[in-house]
């Protein structure tokens, strides 16, 4: 689950998950809805990320996030599912398709992740996740 | 909503004083902040958090003068956007907070000797349509050309002049670039892979977001003497291009945020927001982020080199005529995202210093040798796009624009949240509007033209009067869109 926050002239998401990998999970597909128009994204092809874990859990997402824009944009490809599995590295996959204008309309260019306003928070329903895109 | 000190200390001149503390009351302001705006403004301008963050600028090491905005002022990733800073050349930091993820993000206008009468409503339409096929637009929009990675670095270190030598475009295309098109302190070594590998199907496409390609009329001339030195007169069809240096750019500023806030650390500067990571100007990370930056400021100049190859072309085949015989010569081409080491006048003395300019555009006046032989006694043109379908400006650098390093204005300042804007308006009930106003437009989507919509932004009017007022740089002429090619 996720959704779509506003700040002044940028755009991010508030993502929820039992866990942090879950919370991982919708905050990919929260940016993708942004930059798509949210329409249905349809697994054919799927891509392995692998990051190295350090201490600080958001630059991890901040990185994750950021891999994701970069295979986006070099090989032009959106994605709708997604797997994350955090032990002492992060390994994620993405599954989508080529990018097609018609099929999944048109959001907003994400120039990057940002740092602003960051947060990962944790409550005994599991896990919030706060993040600014600079668009 | 921000209540801190605004005092005015002349006409469209606001500072916070250096004694101000801050929203946490620990604020260390080196030097004033001064923010220029028209009195009806502040109102606006008080409304995002931007004017702290001119404040929290001022507390950069190194800086001199004063922390400036300019009218179109709004929240931006740690420099609020319209912001200028000047740090010293030997003491001073370099941040890439100070010019922003769409490195050298530009505006380049073309004249034409056409006249509004040479083109009917239909030429228009088949204009805007062929730009529209050949220049790439939207999210994701992939070059015609892909490059190899040799060819790529000689994008990234040549600028405009790889794009002319390899057949986008005329010699003397060159001579009307800020730079000429080509920072040559760039060096390919200092970019990452992942930055090259966007930037290589990238090269020569418009993008997404706030970016346009439009066709334009001169509305209104203010200025004859200057207007005719840079070949504009009234009704006259010319053509602006507003983008950037693409994923390239972007790649290039959160590789060096990375860095830089490792170097923050290292040097030991603090800092009241993290996001104005820094490092001082001679020091290995602030030397290397500069060389980065420039890679891609000369990616961005060759991106608009590219495209403005195809209006000419597209012009070509819609007119049936040649574009040397339509004068489809450039104007002149600026920056408003970049760090540039420039020397101006700071406490009555010449001083080489780091100009960072982010949403914010030179405003040289004449005499100044950066600008062309051409423009010597008249000053740059300085080009203002405006949103879409309301209107852009040509104006002239001054001597004035001293006080602000150079500096001025960049367009109408964002009022509304994309999202906010997406939800007020259909992109075709926009599209809808403009036809009304005899404009035709193109999007990629409807959803950005939307996103994009003029009643998101600031009046450009508003922005530019102020500039103007304060002398930063003067009107010369008004241009509105006949047509529009959206990202």
């Amino acid at each position: 689950m996720y959704k779509i926050i506003e700040h002044t002239a940028d755009v991010g998401i508030e993502a929820y998950g039992k866990n942090l990998e879950e919370a991982f999970e919708n905050a990919a597909k929260g940016m993708f809805a942004i930059i798509t128009d949210g329409s249905k994204i349809d697994c054919k092809v799927k891509k392995k990320i692998e990051l190295e874990k350090g201490d600080d859990e958001e630059l991890l997402l901040v990185d994750w996030l950021s891999e994701l824009l970069y295979i986006h944009d070099v090989e032009n490809l959106v994605f709708g599912e997604f797997e994350v599995k955090l032990n002492d590295r992060l390994i994620g996959y993405a599954c989508g398709e080529k990018y097609d204008r018609q099929k999944h309309g048109y959001g907003v260019e994400i120039k990057a992740v940002t740092y602003h306003m960051l947060e990962i928070k944790r409550n005994k329903k599991g896990v919030t996740i706060k993040v600014l895109f600079d668009i | 909503m921000w209540s801190g000190p605004l005092v005015k200390i002349g006409d469209y001149r606001y500072e916070i004083p250096k004694t101000y503390r801050g929203i946490n009351g620990n604020l260390k302001m080196k030097v004033p902040a001064l923010i220029y705006a028209s009195d009806e403004m502040i109102p606006s301008i008080r409304k995002d958090n931007a004017p702290e963050q001119a404040a929290n600028v001022a507390t950069l090491p190194g800086i001199v003068g004063k922390s400036l905005a300019m009218p179109d002022i709004h929240w931006g990733y740690g420099f609020p956007i319209g912001g200028v800073a000047a740090t010293d050349a030997e003491e001073g930091v370099i941040s890439p907070g100070g010019v922003g993820f769409d490195i050298n993000c530009g505006v380049r206008l073309v004249r034409t000797n056409l006249k509004v009468n040479d083109l009917d409503k239909n030429k228009i339409r088949q204009l805007v349509d062929e730009l529209f096929k050949n220049v790439p637009s939207g999210v994701g929009s992939q070059a015609r050309v892909r490059l190899n990675k040799a060819q790529l670095d000689d994008v990234l270190q040549m600028g405009a002049r790889w794009a002319v030598e390899n057949g986008y475009g005329w010699e003397e295309d060159l001579e009307y670039l800020e730079e000429n098109g080509c920072m040559d302190v760039a060096d390919a070594s200092y970019v990452s892979e992942r930055a090259k590998e966007r930037g290589k199907s990238q090269v020569g496409s418009l993008g997404a977001g706030n970016h346009f390609l439009e066709i334009q009329r001169v509305a209104e001339v203010f200025d004859e003497e200057a207007a005719k030195v840079y070949g504009i007169e009234k009704d006259q069809i010319v053509v602006m291009i507003h983008t950037g240096s693409r994923g390239c750019g972007h790649q290039i500023c959160s590789d060096y945020l990375r860095v830089l806030e490792q170097a923050v650390r290292k040097y030991n500067i603090s800092l009241p927001d993290r996001q104005l990571a820094c490092a001082p100007v001679k020091s290995k990370e602030g030397e290397s982020y500069f060389k980065a930056m420039a890679c891609a400021a000369n990616f961005a100049w060759a991106n608009r080199q590219m495209i403005v190859h195809w209006v000419r072309q597209s012009f070509e085949n819609i007119l049936k005529e040649d574009a040397e015989e339509l004068g489809m010569h450039i104007v002149y081409d600026v920056c408003h995202n970049i760090a540039k080491f420039e020397e101006h006048v700071v406490d009555g003395e010449k001083k080489l210093v780091c100009v960072h300019r982010k949403g914010a555009t030179r405003s040289f006046g004449p005499n100044r040798k950066e600008i062309p032989k051409k423009y010597q006694k008249i000053g740059q043109p300085v080009l203002i796009p405006g949103d879409m379908g309301t209107e852009s400006y040509l104006l002239k650098g001054t001597e004035q624009s001293e006080e602000a390093f150079g500096s001025t204005c960049h367009g109408a300042g964002r009022v509304m949240s994309r999202e906010q804007a997406k939800r007020r308006w259909s992109g075709r009930e926009i599209a809808r509007k403009l036809e009304q106003k005899g404009i035709y437009a193109h999007p990629a989507s409807w959803v950005v033209m939307a996103e994009e919509s003029p009643d998101a932004y600031k009046d450009v009017s508003q922005v530019v009067n102020a500039t103007h007022g304060a002398g930063l740089s003067l009107k010369v002429a008004k241009m509105v869109p006949l047509g529009v090619v959206k990202g």
